[in-house]
């Protein structure tokens, strides 16, 4: 037996200086050769990364610019300090026409703000500008120099977040002036530096709703003007955003604000309607009771009318999710609006089908997410929707489309197939959309997602094999699955850490798959 | 329980093969079917004193090799099995142990210390056996000085098998009193004071605390010192033995002691047996190692931090130091130079003298130059080769100002002893110290160039003349060539070299084909220099360099055909072949990187890989490393041609992927696959499946060497960059794996430079994983597919950057990992991006990194955040 030195200190000494060449030759010629390998895969990647550098430069501006950026700023930002100066002197001037020198550096830094690619807000804020701009604001001024402060303070308030912080000591002043002895212009332009600070942040959000913005808003969204009412939706959408659901279910009580709604959507106005169509899917997002008034109101009727007669995409995403919205949260809107049979109902799935088809990848996925939801209504519903355009559509979508909408397709399709559950019974299968569907290789797809990272399609893809293993005519489902690798895509959840997922990919091999499959053949 | 063993461990070293088989398997079943009855038959038979003392070694031998293993996985296997033992079991045989401590027989007591201490390594980790070390120190007490001497010798062994954290401080203390008590020259037994000197080397490791404290450590470092000057040689080589353990743990608390130790040294060194001599000598060069260390942390900045500041040891003792060392050099043997592992007192103190000439630089050349002119020209042989050797010895270290005009003296009078000197060990010193000077002084950074037009000739000449020497000397000459052309290797388009070129070609040729080329290594050396010269070639040379390509395959065929071999002869031709397929990797590097070869090189493509199929039928690791790199060549130099020999190369691709235990091929055939992807791009798709379940495997394999972990992630980098969002379906596998990684390398331990390193490695490979998926699936209407992935890389980048302890190398990769994830992801992270603190101060950072691929990896990383944060 093997017997080992046992001396504790053995026989070691160090290398020799002198010592032979291939020592350290043959191990320097391998390093080498490994070495270029790593210095090829960082050349792939150099020339990959600076190739779409290129790109980059094409659609931006070049480095040569960068260089004068910095020096234009440094040229801006003195401005910026020596306009303010001005604007401080101009206050405290008492003399003749010093109304008129204000509104003249004012007007002179909103230039400053607006005119240039990269406005020099932080010098304007470091040279003390909101103070100064609060104090413009105070009542009784001219309207000029109000409207030229409002329109300093939004350019300010679109920059970065601290600088759009920075406008907290104007909040007041501008609520104020959206008030109704304000003139339209003055309000307008309040409306929408709020509009900016309100898009910052729920913080912000917060600040505005406690200091009473929403009431204004709301009368001045009523206005007939429509760059005034179309301004003031844009804020309210902005200010009413959330998480917190009480502005919205608040906004909706406002007296008329249903009704300017309606008016607005009425109207031809595209830009209008799509800021309207926004508040919209907040109302409908956050508050329930917004939801109760609008799906008994016209509200559906017109959207579904812009849905089917707009090629605007600015208005398409909106109307689309406020569609999705209102039929997700109330049944009211499959049993009672959209019933089949129904004008409405057959528009809404005409413009769905248009958006279906159409190249837009937005709005590909809310289509689908819509319809979706009305998939999950009567077996009417799916009925219609399985023999109208959408399901080959949908088909077609359902192997070729970009993930997020193939998941979207894929709830739809499976809805299709199972009538609405009664009690808490397993719903029952409407047994030839289902077959149609697996005809027309439906299969291989559903699998696809169930072999996905995504927990959510994959599940989806389980539940459509149940349907299949469960459903399909003469018991062919089991077989149907297992031709196309089924068994193989649910065994990957033997050991998944989701115990959901786990539990019903296991339940479903056992069930189905488990000692007595194959035995009759 | 237990069972009579006796007679199967003494058949088990019978001199009879079949006996003796037929033991060790035996012995085998019944560790396997009944371990606890296997252990306390193994344990009796140990402590029985009426057992033949054969049997009872092998006994504890063999319960030895049942607790421990070298190799990693088997061993905490082995610790695992011991542990899930019924207790009492284990309290037997460790009562059985300890009462051998006592036995009269010094065999058995030794093998039970051994076995002592293994079960102390697996034990006392898991705070077991806490009585242990308490009833060896009781055993100190005792009268019998053959059991005070096994427990000491076991204090020892444990000292070496536990790590000092597991130790209490207070037991620590109690041992070291021990030990340094049992060193005492007042102790009686020379047994005792070696096994305790012998404990204490063990036992310095946890000797920190008591280091710290003066009057401890003096005492140590007395008794230490007196031990040095025992009348026992055992004892003194041993004390020397401390005290070169004591000059690397505790270089720092040595300043007090030096003068003493000088002296003693160098008494030893001079006078005493060359044991103990060897490990005086042994002594100067640890310190060495450590004063070089520190100041290569200085980096020639003396305000720059080291842990450890340099005391300067060496330099003080120069004048002193280099006459010792000197003297050394003079007491040569015979035959070192054909003996590979020869160690002797000229060698160790040449050594010791390069060491020094490295850490004081110019200073020792003044201090050597006389002894060289004084003993160059001697008829006495040993005296013209001490002072050669004194002069190779010194060449790295000191300035090449100080340095060159001394060459350019010396070179021709080396170039005529290489030639004309009657005496072999003269002539190897000759050429081995040629070979340093154009290691240290000839190159491209060389101000004043050594070589010119004028000797450059002469030069050649005499090392091509020299390769037919003796093999020892052609060695060494191969070697001098090999530096002299690696100093050429970025000369430009011209190299002096050439007119030479053919010449040294076929002299190198003829070497290897020498009848007594496998002496010295000789075969080797020719091969490895006739790489350097293929890679030092130049446009000008290239056509001959071609010419090699069928003279090697033809060489290589040889080697296949030949049949019927012994083992012995086997093992020189699987050589043979890992040395060609080595030099056809480089040829094909060469021609294959320029465009006016690799035209013509194409013709040999397929014999050459149909030669590389037909290595890999051999079973030879060695073989199988080399030609897989020149595999990884052949398929960059051929692109997307290499597919036509996918089908043939796959199956030993695979094999290669498989080989667990000889890693470093492993490693080798993951860094081919790289090569691949970056040859085929998407044509290696249909490849991908398989290789991918392989490298899944490894990575989940325990039994595979760590080192081989980080090139795999790399490589799931490369696999994602050729076939671009075909990798969807690995995703699944391979991100979970990349997760659970990073978060384990994210925090490193970072007390530990080599884990740091590895750590730091680990986090590479797995950033250049992202960098390529990201890549790869860029531009693809999957990327979305990345989107859950992407906080996940971004926390990653982050805790990187919080940890402040990633290498350079690390940093570029995960900047540019960072600028990967806004290019592939764009707008859909540009929130998650601004969030992260990655984006702010690591990208800073990055910014103004000095180092020029830092910033620009970061550079181009902002543009991409900008992008994506905008849009």
């Amino acid at each position: 037996m093997a017997d080992e030195d046992v001396s504790p200190q053995s026989s070691y000494h160090r290398n020799a200086i002198k010592t032979s060449v291939h020592n350290t030759s043959a191990q320097r010629r391998r390093q080498l050769a490994v070495a270029v390998g790593k210095e090829r895969r960082e050349a792939l990647i150099r020339t990959k990364r600076l190739c779409r550098e290129a790109l980059f430069d094409d659609n931006e501006a070049s480095l040569e610019g960068n260089m004068n950026i910095d020096e234009e700023r440094a040229v801006l930002n003195a401005q910026a300090s020596q306009i303010i100066e001005d604007l401080k002197s101009a206050m405290t001037y008492q003399g003749k026409g010093a109304a008129q020198k204000k509104v003249e550096a004012l007007r002179a830094l909103r230039r400053l703000l607006s005119k240039s690619e990269i406005p020099p807000v932080k010098a304007a804020l470091q040279a003390g500008a909101v103070p100064l701009l609060v104090q413009c604001l105070s009542f009784g001024s001219p309207d000029e120099q109000l409207l030229e402060a409002a329109w300093c303070l939004t350019n300010i308030a679109a920059g970065e977040p601290e600088e759009t912080k920075s406008l907290v000591p104007a909040l007041p002043l501008l609520v104020a002036h959206l008030g109704e002895k304000s003139s339209v212009p003055v309000a307008e332009q309040c409306a929408w530096a709020l509009g900016n600070v309100a898009g910052e942040g729920d913080e912000l959000r917060n600040i505005l709703l406690a200091q009473g913005a929403l009431l204004p808003l709301a009368r001045l969204m009523m206005s007939d003007k429509g760059s005034t009412a179309r301004t003031a939706s844009w804020a309210l959408s902005n200010l009413i955003k959330g998480p917190q659901p009480n502005a919205a279910t608040e906004l909706i009580r406002i007296k008329g604000v249903l009704d300017a709604i309606i008016q607005h959507l009425r109207n031809l106005d595209d830009e209008l309607a799509t800021e309207v169509a926004w508040v919209i899917v907040y109302l409908s997002a956050l508050s329930e009771a917004a939801v109760r008034l609008l799906v008994k109101s016209d509200v559906v009727h017109l959207l579904v009318g812009k849905l089917a007669s707009s090629e605007s995409l600015q208005l398409l995403i909106p109307v689309l999710r406020s569609l999705g919205n209102l039929v997700a949260a109330d049944s009211y809107m499959t049993d009672m609006v959209l019933v089949v049979g129904h004008n409405t109902t057959d528009q809404i799935l005409l413009g769905l089908i248009k958006c279906l088809k159409s190249e837009h990848r937005v709005l590909k996925k809310e289509a689908a997410w819509v319809l979706s939801n009305i998939a999950a209504g009567s077996v009417g519903h799916k009925e219609l929707i399985f023999s109208s355009e959408a399901t080959p559509l949908m088909i077609h979508l359902l192997s070729s489309a970009p993930f997020d909408i193939r998941k979207e397709v894929a709830y739809t399709l499976g809805n299709l197939c199972v009538a609405p559950a009664k009690n808490a019974e397993q719903p029952s299968i409407i047994v030839h959309h289902l077959v149609a569907l697996v005809n027309r290789e439906c299969i291989s797809a559903f699998i696809h997602l169930v072999r996905s990272a995504d927990i959510q399609s994959a599940k989806l893809g389980l539940q459509f094999l149940e349907l299949v293993m469960r459903g399909m005519p003469n018991g062919e489902g089991p077989k149907l699955v297992e031709r196309e690798d089924g068994i193989d895509a649910m065994e990957r959840f033997q050991f998944h850490e989701n115990e959901e997922m786990r539990n019903m990919a296991n339940g479903l091999v056992d069930k189905y798959f488990g000692e007595d499959y194959g035995l009759d053949e | 329980m237990a069972m009579e063993v006796t007679q199967i461990l003494l058949n088990a070293q019978s001199v009879d093969g079949s006996i003796r088989k037929h033991a060790e398997e035996s012995l085998k079943q019944f560790q396997e079917q009944n371990l606890s009855a296997f252990l306390l038959s193994l344990s009796n038979e140990l402590v029985s004193n009426e057992k033949p003392v054969d049997s009872r070694k092998l006994a504890g031998l063999v319960l030895k090799n049942a607790l421990d293993a070298k190799e990693q996985h088997r061993k905490s296997e082995l610790a695992q099995r011991w542990l899930s033992l019924d207790i009492a079991v284990k309290a037997q045989v460790k009562a059985c142990l300890l009462q051998t401590l006592a036995s009269p027989v010094p065999d058995a007591r030794s093998t039970a210390s051994q076995v002592i201490a293994k079960i102390a390594g697996i034990e006392l980790p898991q705070k077991l056996w806490p009585e242990l070390i308490g009833s060896l120190l009781s055993n100190i007490h005792q009268l019998q000085p053959h059991v005070k001497q096994a427990t000491l010798e076991t204090l020892g062994y444990l000292c070496e098998e536990v790590s000092p954290q597991v130790v209490d401080q207070d037991q620590v203390n109690k041992i070291l009193t021990a030990v340094v008590q049992g060193m005492n020259a007042s102790e009686g037994s020379s047994d005792v004071r070696l096994a305790a000197t012998r404990a204490l080397y063990n036992a310095l490791g946890f000797a920190q605390a008591n280091f710290s404290n003066d009057m401890e450590r003096d005492y140590i470092m007395r008794v230490v010192c007196e031990a040095t000057l025992s009348q026992e040689v055992k004892i003194r080589q041993s004390a020397f033995e401390c005290l070169v353990a004591i000059s690397s743990t505790y270089y720092d608390k040595l300043a007090s002691y030096m003068q003493d130790i000088f002296t003693i040294t160098a008494k030893a060194v001079r006078e005493d047996e060359e044991p103990v001599a060897l490990q005086a000598i042994e002594f100067w060069s640890s310190i060495c190692d450590e004063e070089i260390d520190i100041l290569d942390e200085y980096g020639g900045d003396f305000t720059a931090d080291s842990d450890i500041p340099c005391y300067y040891f060496i330099k003080q003792a120069l004048p002193a130091l280099v006459p010792m060392l000197l003297e050394t050099l003079l007491k040569q043997e015979e035959d070192q130079d054909q003996d590979e592992g020869a160690w002797n007192l000229a060698m160790a103190g040449g050594t010791c003298l390069g060491l020094v000439a490295r850490t004081v630089g110019d200073d020792i050349v003044p201090l050597v130059m006389p002894f060289i002119e004084e003993n160059i020209t001697k008829p006495d042989w040993r005296q013209r080769e001490a002072a050669t050797y004194a002069f190779g010895s010194i060449l790295e270290g000191p300035s090449p100002d100080k340095l060159t005009p001394i060459v350019h003296v010396a070179l021709s009078f080396m170039l005529t002893a290489l030639m004309n000197d009657p005496n072999n060990h003269v002539k190897d010193t000759t050429a081995w110290t040629l070979g340093r000077i154009f290691e240290f002084l000839h190159g491209s950074t060389v101000e004043t160039p050594i070589i010119t037009p004028e000797n450059c000739q002469q030069i050649l000449t005499v090392l091509l003349q020299s390769m037919k020497d003796v093999p020892n000397v052609a060695e060494k000459a191969c070697g001098a060539l090999y530096f002299l052309a690696q100093g050429y290797e970025d000369v430009g388009a011209v190299s002096p070299l050439s007119p030479f070129y053919q010449n040294i070609i076929q002299a190198l040729l003829t070497v290897t084909r020498r009848e007594d080329a496998g002496e010295s290594r000789l075969r080797t050396a020719a091969y490895e220099t006739l790489n350097e010269i293929v890679r030092c070639s130049t446009d000008e040379t290239a056509p001959i360099v071609m010419q090699l390509v069928p003279v090697i395959m033809m060489e290589l065929h040889q080697t296949l055909e030949a049949q019927k071999l012994s083992s012995d002869e086997r093992e020189k031709q699987n050589e043979l072949q890992g040395l060609l397929c080595g030099c056809l990797q480089v040829i094909i590097q060469k021609l294959g990187a320029a465009e006016t070869t690799k035209y013509g090189f194409m013709q040999y493509t397929d014999q050459i890989m149909d030669l590389f199929l037909r290595v890999f039928a051999c079973r030879n690791a060695t073989v199988h490393e080399e030609a897989m790199l020149a595999i990884g060549a052949l398929a960059y130099a051929t692109g997307t041609n290499f597919l036509k020999y996918m089908q043939g190369f796959y199956p030993y691709l695979e094999m290669g992927l498989q080989n667990f235990e000889e890693y470093q091929v492993c490693a080798i055939t993951v860094g081919v696959v790289g090569d691949l992807c970056r040859a085929l791009e998407d044509k290696i798709l249909p490849f991908c499946d398989g290789i991918m379940t392989q490298l899944l495997k490894d990575l989940s394999s325990n039994q595979l060497h760590r080192s081989v972990k980080p090139p795999i992630f790399s490589c799931f980098g490369d696999i994602a960059l050729a076939i671009g969002e075909n990798f969807e379906k690995y995703l699944i596998y391979a991100m979970p794996m990349l997760q659970s990684a990073a978060e384990l390398s994210a925090h490193a331990v970072a007390d530990d430079d080599d884990i740091l390193e590895y750590t730091n490695q680990l986090r590479n490979g797995i950033l250049e994983a992202y960098s390529g998926i990201l890549q790869g699936f860029k531009s693809s209407p999957k990327t979305q597919l990345l989107m859950p992935y992407a906080y996940h890389i971004l926390q990653f980048i982050d805790t990187l950057y919080s940890e402040k302890d990633m290498d350079d190398a690390v940093m570029k990769t995960a900047i540019g990992v960072l600028g990967d994830l806004a290019d592939t992801l764009g707008s859909h992270v540009g929130p998650l991006i601004n969030q992260s603190v990655s984006s702010k101060g690591f990208l800073e950072e990055c910014l103004s990194s000095d180092d020029g691929l830092i910033k620009e990896s970061a550079d181009w990383a902002k543009l991409a955040i900008s992008r994506a944060v905008s849009g």
